[in-house]
């Protein structure tokens, strides 16, 4: 699903944000990307997500070769990838439903379809009966299960997460990696970025550990399936 | 920092404001509806902004409409045919008065002649006697000395400067005739006047569509800082450019189309106010010439061409190169 090979990114001369990674996320996956504030882990999601370029090296997403992707198929790309923020991006001035609905309206799908689609989305995170409410009347929780509505809601192949729980207490944390998983079971393929250690201690999964921009260590994980249990999985 | 911008422009929607469907109007999800609506929403939540930008515009966009609706009659005055205007061919002495009445009557056979009226020796002195101080020194000089006349009118339709003129060498070409005589100097000041007003109000025109231009541009540029937060979350959701820059193109057609209403009814307005004395100035003249309200078309093509330009002044701003200053850079992540 993502391919990372000899992958660099570097601001300025010197200054690298991501340095000389490697690594596979097989499909299907639940993988979590952790290490330090600044270790790189943002960086890397934006690379996969193409809203930066690497400096060095090729990245493969969904069998799409980065490099040769033009930047007028790039939004068409992002379409294909639900994408979950720490500060969860709500557009406040408009209802839940209407923020769940943005994607479904960038992607062009009908009318009837976008309600169906974005009820359905509300269903599974628990809040239809918040459709009607603006996202400033939401708790912090609420707020990013909208987040997750929104970003699951045009059924993506990949869910990119960056510090989905980073505001949240342990509870509400544990509700919202609760719902991230049930999207993985349905197929999606999701990375989540942080660096919470009580997640992290939970929720056994394949991680990636970042420092200093580099991919320091692949731990296989005990919850996913034979085929991202193997270490080998995540390095050939 | 993106939720504080957010915050501050947003204000919660009121949930009893749709009860029974959570979706919107339907015409609202789809792209060229989204971005419509989303122009339509900047004019109802910024209501005074958005109403002293569309004043400026207004009284901006005001004279170019003044001028555009009275183009056709200010061209009408420039090429005015005056009415009872005339040339006078002084015959030679020799003719007799029935050789000059004679000649009168074959130049109303002429095209471009409307009538002709022949003045005979006599009749110039008498006139002559009768309007000036100095009618009896003639008569000591015994024999008369004033040449028999014929007063040429041309036709109406071809009574402009440039008519009268050709008229009056073909006239002068006859071997009758001593002199033509006509003048079309105050025509002609009449006409110089009405082109150098023309002109002037052309290039004003154009500057002041040229500030419309940038008025408008200004307000996209505002209105794109403004909804940074929008245009950064939709980018992250993948919006192509299109899906970004089409609110803001539909805002400056909004703007230039709203613009353009109120610049048209104020230059109506204007109009509704000169007709009385332009009609009188031309009446004193007596000129045919009268200011008519503009047309149906006319007020169509000024909203057209207002919209237009409002839809290029956003376009300019979204695709000049300062637009990498302004355009959606966050990345969120």
């Amino acid at each position: 699903m993502i391919q990372f090979e000899n992958v660099s990114l570097e601001y300025d001369p010197g200054r690298f944000a991501v340095r000389d990674v490697s690594f596979r996320i097989p499909s299907g996956a639940f993988t979590f990307l952790t290490g330090h504030s600044g270790a790189g882990k943002s960086s890397l999601l934006q690379l996969i997500a193409r809203l930066v370029k690497p400096t060095a090296g090729s990245i493969k997403v969904g069998g799409i070769d980065f490099s040769n992707l033009k930047a007028r198929h790039e939004p068409a790309l992002r379409q294909q990838m639900g994408l979950v923020f720490q500060d969860n991006q709500l557009l406040y001035d408009r209802n839940v439903f209407d923020n769940i609905a943005l994607p479904l309206v960038i992607g062009g799908y009908k009318y009837d379809d976008i309600k169906k689609r974005v009820s359905a989305a509300l269903d599974r995170v628990g809040l239809a009966h918040k459709a009607l409410d603006g996202p400033l009347s939401l708790s912090g929780g609420e707020q990013q299960r909208v987040g997750i509505a929104r970003a699951v809601v045009a059924r993506p192949k990949l869910l990119l997460a960056d510090e989905p729980t980073g505001n949240l207490d342990a509870d509400i944390s544990a509700d919202i990696m609760k719902l991230l998983m049930q999207f993985n079971s349905s197929g999606v393929t999701v990375l989540v970025a942080t660096h919470d250690s009580g997640l992290l201690n939970n929720f056994d999964f394949p991680k990636l550990t970042i420092k200093q921009g580099r991919l320091v260590d692949v731990h296989p994980g005990t919850r996913q399936g034979s085929a991202a249990r193997s270490r080998q999985a995540y390095t050939e | 920092m993106q939720k504080k911008v957010a915050s501050r422009a947003a204000k919660p929607v009121n949930a009893s404001a749709r009860k029974g469907s959570a979706a919107g109007k339907q015409w609202t999800y789809g792209k060229r509806g989204y971005a419509l609506a989303q122009s339509l929403r900047q004019f109802t939540q910024r209501k005074f902004s958005s109403l002293v930008t569309l004043a400026v515009l207004g009284i901006t966009l005001a004279l170019p409409a003044l001028f555009l609706f009275s183009a056709q009659a200010v061209q009408q005055l420039a090429s005015q045919n005056i009415d009872d205007e005339s040339l006078t061919l002084y015959l030679r002495l020799e003719i007799a008065d029935l050789d000059g009445a004679a000649l009168a009557q074959t130049l109303l056979g002429k095209p471009g002649i409307q009538k002709t009226r022949f003045i005979s020796r006599d009749e110039a002195l008498a006139t002559f006697q009768a309007k000036t101080d100095i009618g009896n020194a003639l008569e000591a000089l015994g024999d008369n000395p004033l040449p028999a006349a014929i007063v040429v009118y041309p036709v109406k339709q071809q009574a402009d400067a440039t008519a009268i003129k050709r008229l009056s060498k073909q006239l002068l070409a006859l071997p009758q005739v001593q002199r033509v005589q006509y003048d079309l100097r105050w025509v002609q000041r009449l006409q110089a006047a009405v082109r150098l007003i023309q002109s002037v109000g052309w290039i004003l025109a154009g500057f002041l569509t040229l500030t419309a231009l940038l008025v408008i541009g200004n307000t996209i540029r505002l209105e794109l800082l403004r909804r940074q937060p929008e245009l950064d979350v939709a980018k992250l959701l993948g919006a192509g450019t299109s899906f970004l820059h089409r609110p803001l193109l539909y805002t400056g057609a909004l703007y230039g189309f709203l613009g353009g209403l109120v610049g048209s009814s104020l230059a109506m307005y204007a109009f509704s106010k000169i007709k009385t004395p332009a009609d009188q100035l031309s009446h004193l003249y007596s000129s045919t010439f009268q200011l008519q309200m503009p047309s149906a078309s006319q007020f169509l093509t000024f909203l057209v061409v207002a919209t237009v330009l409002g839809w290029l002044g956003a376009f300019i701003t979204l695709y000049s190169p300062s637009r990498k200053l302004i355009s959606p850079r966050r990345t969120g992540m």
